[in-house]
């Protein structure tokens, strides 16, 4: 791939994480910029600290927003939001 | 520095020097503390890592100002890992800070006390009270999908269960202590602060219950878990923001030590950002660059051989429109892939505590 492709490619995982940024700012009223909350920070009790009824919260809003539900027993998509951004959108998944 | 513990060491302890302790890095393989640590449950000397206390009628407001998370209104019974910076926003350690009744302890990075005490005194003010308490008191963590259960068989199985950064002041036969529900690795983790005289046998009452892991393995389950560790990641020159711990820092807070130079860093989008790669042959230096298309983008910053990957694992610097995971880049020649974090999902997150 070219280095211009590979940007590309970036770039759309960075939009689909920055649109994830905002839905947890606005829906859980977070005082943060979205922009503070990098890709990989972890969410779940460290990191940006959410709890469990934060959770419900966003499993509601990702449906919403996203159109895709989420199963309740996986905590390993909270993992991050780079992980959030698998899951609502599997494209980018595959690598380069 | 040497642990407190060492005497208590298996006799092919393998030491190494980190900062300005020595410490354990391996007990027998790394191979299988890392699988103590991720399957069951490890005992981990953390004598590495510094006690310092802060105290007197201006101790809140001290460390208000030279810790980066607002510990205003930290009560005893809870804890916080929190940066430290330095005025020009660079990373001075990363500590765990407990509230104590009569101020906060800080715990250091493992091998950077001194670094950590030297910058509390050089903002030393009046009515704060700066001592280093490691003289007589020592760490002593647990972690583990497991590790709850140890916590239940060695004190008390109601501790086990702690909100996660909550603290007790417990007894263990006879014995003070300060016990924490923290972690390093997303595993359940707990921490034990004892007087150094206790320590030894609170070390061998842990390991009639789990095994003990050194420090090779403690970072390399915290790199998995894009865990920063300050002494690979917190390179010359680097802001908070490249080394993408913004999360250990709360901008919302009006003044500490080094907020301006985070926020300018961050308002301007300048420099690099970190993300985690796997691939390639061997374990990459610090430094070896990272090409994009053939086009110089970044260096690698810390890599190791991940046990839980059976693949090099690391983390690059990289120009930030090419931060992101499900990149094909190439590493001193060889191709590597980004990744998304946690490089290893934690088993601890599908365990319940029973």
């Amino acid at each position: 791939m070219t280095i211009d492709e590979l940007r590309a490619r970036a770039a759309q995982r960075q939009q689909t994480c920055s649109q994830i940024k905002k839905m947890i700012v606005s829906r859980l009223d977070l005082e943060i910029e979205p922009g503070w909350i990098t890709d990989d920070q972890p969410l779940f009790g460290r990191g940006l600290e959410l709890d469990s009824l934060d959770v419900l919260e966003l499993y509601v809003a990702i449906e919403a927003e996203f159109g895709v539900a989420l199963y309740d027993s996986d905590m390993a998509v909270f993992g991050s939001v780079s992980r959030l951004a698998d899951e609502v959108d599997p494209s980018l998944r595959a690598t380069a | 520095m040497a642990s407190v513990l060492a005497t208590r060491h298996p006799e092919d302890t393998v030491y190494g020097q980190v900062g300005d302790v020595t410490v354990p890095l391996r007990f027998s393989t790394l191979a299988g503390e890392y699988q103590v640590l991720r399957e069951r449950a490890a005992v981990l000397d953390l004598g590495g890592h510094r006690l310092i206390e802060i105290t007197g009628p201006a101790a809140v407001d001290f460390a208000q100002r030279i810790l980066a998370r607002d510990v205003e209104y930290l009560t005893s019974d809870r804890c916080m890992m929190s940066l430290v910076l330095d005025d020009s926003g660079q990373v001075v350690d990363q500590v765990i800070a407990f509230g104590r009744e009569d101020g906060l302890l800080l715990e250091s990075s493992c091998g950077a006390g001194s670094k950590l005490l030297d910058h509390l005194n050089a903002h030393a003010v009046d009515g704060a009270e700066i001592t280093d308490r490691s003289a007589e008191l020592t760490v002593i963590g647990l972690e583990g999908p497991y590790a709850w259960g140890v916590v239940g068989r060695l004190i008390d199985g109601e501790l086990a269960s702690l909100p996660f950064e909550s603290v007790v002041d417990a007894t263990w036969e006879d014995v003070d202590i300060v016990f924490a529900r923290t972690g390093y690795t997303g595993e359940y983790g707990y921490q034990m602060i004892v007087p150094r005289e206790a320590a030894s046998r609170l070390w061998a009452g842990a390991l009639e219950h789990a095994q003990a892991a050194g420090q090779e393995a403690l970072e390399l389950a915290m790199l998995e878990v894009r865990q920063p560790i300050p002494r690979h990641e917190a390179t010359p020159g680097a802001t908070v923001i490249e080394i993408g711990a913004n999360w250990l820092v709360d901008i919302t807070k009006d003044d500490f030590v080094g907020r301006d130079a985070v926020l300018e860093a961050f308002e301007s989008g300048d420099g690099r950002r970190t993300v985690g790669f796997t691939g390639c042959e061997g374990v990459p230096a610090p430094g070896t660059r990272v090409l994009a298309g053939g086009q110089d983008v970044g260096e690698v910053v810390h890599a190791v051989h991940s046990t839980g990957l059976g693949a090099t694992l690391g983390l690059a610097r990289v120009d930030p429109e090419l931060a992101a995971a499900g990149l094909d880049l190439t590493v001193g020649g060889l191709g590597v892939t980004t990744l998304t974090s946690p490089y290893i999902v934690p088993k601890s997150w599908s365990i319940p505590i029973i």
